[in-house]
């Protein structure tokens, strides 16, 4: 989950989420390049040193023309490439279903064992100590860690979104529609995230937990669960 | 008398002269300030990852994690 106060990204957890951080890194980058050039000569016109009183500009004409397009291709070809990775076959172990209510997930688990359950969010008056307010719930979606899982997003009444920022993940549930990611959590531990389309009065209070847990885990959760 | 007569100043392109200077200068601030990010955050960063995963152990971290009580499908032995 973010820190107080946090402005960056939370670290990355999957493989996706590590090349988008990278990407970001890459055109915060161009853009810090663009805004320093634009402040510099916004500072040299107001102080008077550089003015555009000229009739023949062929060349920096030219230079920006040119310079632009360079640039965006710079951000294209990277942005490009991420985005068929998010989209490359990988022949997922799990399946798994969230549906989106008012207010609250449910998650279907139905590859092997018919395994369904509601998640709520805890009420911060019922929170445990060293528990996080407003992101817990009381049913986790548990995962195997290091395995592709495929997610199937819908809704039940209004647009949700299905969001984990870590593993690199904002899916939206529309009602009548499956859209599907893919998850690859890179190490075990928790993930918190939170409904990502305004739902109604509580869209702030329907968190998504996803626990990443090694296999012989999962399996013993899943038998208990679906027992 | 005889008088030094001084070199003649230059009288034409002053303008071109100053925005060329100064339009040089601005790209050498803007690619500076790049690559200061780039050393300073992003390839730091880029190193902490793979630092962090270099002798990485996924089951020492969940055993750690699982003593904490972390975990809702496996709770601590």
């Amino acid at each position: 989950m973010a820190n107080h106060l946090q402005l960056g990204f939370q670290d990355a957890s999957s493989p996706i989420m590590e090349e988008l951080v990278e990407f970001h890194d890459h055109a915060l980058m161009v853009a810090l390049a663009i805004c320093s050039l634009v402040l510099y000569l916004l500072t040299l016109m107001l102080t008077e040193k550089l003015s555009s009183n000229t009739v023949d500009a062929q060349e920096i004409e030219l230079i920006w023309t040119i310079l632009p397009a360079i640039v965006l291709i710079l951000l294209a070809l990277p942005s490009l490439q991420i985005l068929y990775m998010m989209d490359e076959i990988n022949e997922p172990d799990l399946t798994l279903k969230a549906i989106g209510h008012q207010w609250y997930w449910t998650y279907e688990y139905t590859d092997f064992k018919d395994l369904t359950f509601d998640s709520y969010m805890v009420p911060s008056t019922e929170l445990p100590l060293g528990h996080f307010r407003l992101l817990e719930v009381d049913h986790r979606v548990i995962i195997p860690m290091e395995s592709p899982i495929r997610i199937i997003v819908t809704a039940n009444d209004v647009l949700h979104s299905w969001a984990v920022p870590s593993l690199g993940v904002k899916t939206d549930a529309i009602p009548g529609r499956l859209n599907q990611t893919s998850i690859l959590t890179a190490r075990p531990g928790v993930y918190y995230g939170q409904c990502s389309e305004i739902c109604g009065a509580n869209h702030s209070y329907m968190p998504i937990v996803v626990e990443s847990t090694p296999l012989p885990h999962f399996e013993n959760w899943s038998s208990l669960l679906s027992s | 008398m005889s008088s030094a007569l001084l070199p003649k100043p230059q009288m034409r392109r002053l303008l071109a002269r100053r925005m060329k200077f100064h339009l040089f200068g601005a790209f050498l601030l803007s690619v500076g300030c790049a690559a200061l990010y780039k050393f300073g955050v992003a390839d730091p960063r880029k190193r902490a990852y793979a630092e962090f995963y270099k002798n990485y152990d996924p089951m020492k971290d969940f055993e750690a994690m699982r003593a904490a009580g972390v975990f809702e499908s496996a709770p601590p032995k």
